[in-house]
């Protein structure tokens, strides 16, 4: 191959290098590189780049990019790595102020739910549980709540009229008028405060007021409740 | 069954380790042909993430018969990135006129820098520098052959041109780019 020239030394190059050239031709380019300097230079520039190519390591892989790639497309949930941590997975996320504050609200949810409609947690029975006696049980802790606060109210009422008409000296009245007897027992005496006012107790008759608001007071059954405070009174009355 | 095969059955069977294991095997491969053809790190990632979504979502469309996994997933990736670099082309023309006003200072400055961190040694940075001053036809021609390694005939099969076109892509970049090297300060031995 006398013909052998630099335009196809060029264009042969790589097939050299790659070694895919007949032993003929590698023969004809290797007397040509050898004898011509240009052409040897570029054989031994471009021999020199493909064998450092070839030698250089693979760049690392950024050690985001697999669990992104896995994230993209199994979803996050697949990407956790395999074994026990998979199962416990969940425990850090217990620990976050969100979901704490749920946790504390949902439970002191369900103690005011179970206070209010009287469950207790400690006693808790399967028949508890049935609608009917949830509902019952609900229902009767409504009316008890009701009936303690109804007889709160009127035994703050008696109260009242009980310090209003131990008061002697407050007000002059011109007359003594009884309390009314209470209808009911459900009833606290009612007592308007208006005519309270106007039948203040005069003290030459104080015996007679107290004995009437006793009478009065005995009558209902909220007494009980009022034993001390009509025995305190008691030594006033001879005066 | 080579075990990329027995992989794809298994991820095609719905099973996450196998995809997971299929994600580790080919990363490196992804990433560095991504990044060997941008020259930015970032860019290359995004690419590599979205060769992956591409390939978990037309899993079922491969077949053996028609070439290995690893050439599919090669043909996969240079697809991509011949779409990116016509989406991004606009952007370089500007880039590369803002960077010919430096040249006639300082001709290293010509190309655009490689991202430092992922380059461990002066080699691979100057080689990312003059890849880049090459044209995309050459730049991946010399990349598949000679830093991915894949022969001819692989080569044939992810470019789709005849072999002739391959054998003169790859011959023309090497020669370009070892005078580029060359016009940058590196010496061809040692």
């Amino acid at each position: 191959m006398t013909d052998w020239n630099c335009a196809r030394t060029e264009e042969r190059l790589s097939d050299y290098l790659d070694g895919i050239l007949s032993p003929a031709e590698a023969a004809a380019f290797s007397a040509h590189a050898s004898g011509c300097e240009a052409c040897g230079k570029l054989v031994a520039q471009v021999g020199g780049l493909v064998h450092r190519m070839r030698a250089l390591d693979a760049l690392e892989v950024p050690p985001q990019l697999i669990p992104k790639i896995l994230e993209s497309t199994l979803g996050p949930r697949r990407t956790q790595s395999a074994g026990w941590q998979r199962w416990f997975a969940w425990v850090p996320q217990l620990w976050q102020p969100r979901f704490a504050m749920g946790v504390i609200t949902v439970a002191a949810t369900i103690l005011i739910v179970l206070y209010s409609t009287g469950i207790s947690p400690t006693k808790l029975k399967k028949a508890d549980l049935s609608p009917t006696n949830v509902f019952r049980t609900a229902n009767r802790q409504v009316h008890l709540t009701y009936a303690r606060s109804a007889k709160f109210v009127n035994d703050l009422r008696v109260v009242y009229e009980i310090q209003t008409r131990l008061q002697p000296d407050a007000e002059p009245s011109p007359s003594i008028t009884p309390a009314p007897a209470p209808q009911q027992n459900s009833q606290p005496p009612s007592v308007n405060p208006q005519e309270k006012s106007q039948t203040s107790p005069h003290p030459g008759h104080s015996q007679s007021r107290n004995g009437t608001m006793l009478a009065s007071l005995l009558n209902g059954d909220w007494t009980e409740n009022f034993g001390a405070i009509v025995i305190c009174d008691v030594p006033r009355s001879p005066r | 069954m080579e075990p990329d095969a027995q992989l794809v059955q298994g991820c095609l069977r719905g099973e996450g380790p196998a995809w997971e294991e299929l994600v580790r095997r080919h990363t490196r491969r992804v990433f560095n042909l991504c990044y060997r053809f941008t020259g930015n790190s970032t860019e290359a990632e995004d690419l590599s993430q979205e060769v992956f979504l591409r390939i978990y979502r037309t899993l079922a469309s491969y077949r053996p018969a028609f070439g290995a996994f690893p050439t599919w997933l090669t043909s996969v990736t240079r697809n991509l990135l011949v779409d990116h670099y016509r989406r991004t082309r606009r952007d370089r023309l500007t880039d590369s006129i803002e960077d010919a006003m430096p040249k006639l200072e300082n001709k290293q400055s010509a190309a655009r820098t490689p991202d430092k961190l992922a380059l461990a040694s002066e080699l691979s940075a100057q080689l990312q520098q003059g890849l880049g001053r090459l044209s995309p036809e050459l730049r991946e021609a010399v990349i598949l052959r000679d830093l991915q390694g894949l022969d001819y005939s692989e080569i044939q099969g992810v470019l789709e041109v005849p072999e002739g076109t391959v054998k003169s892509r790859i011959n023309r970049g090497r020669i370009e780019l070892a005078r580029i090297l060359e016009e940058m300060g590196l010496r061809p031995q040692n």
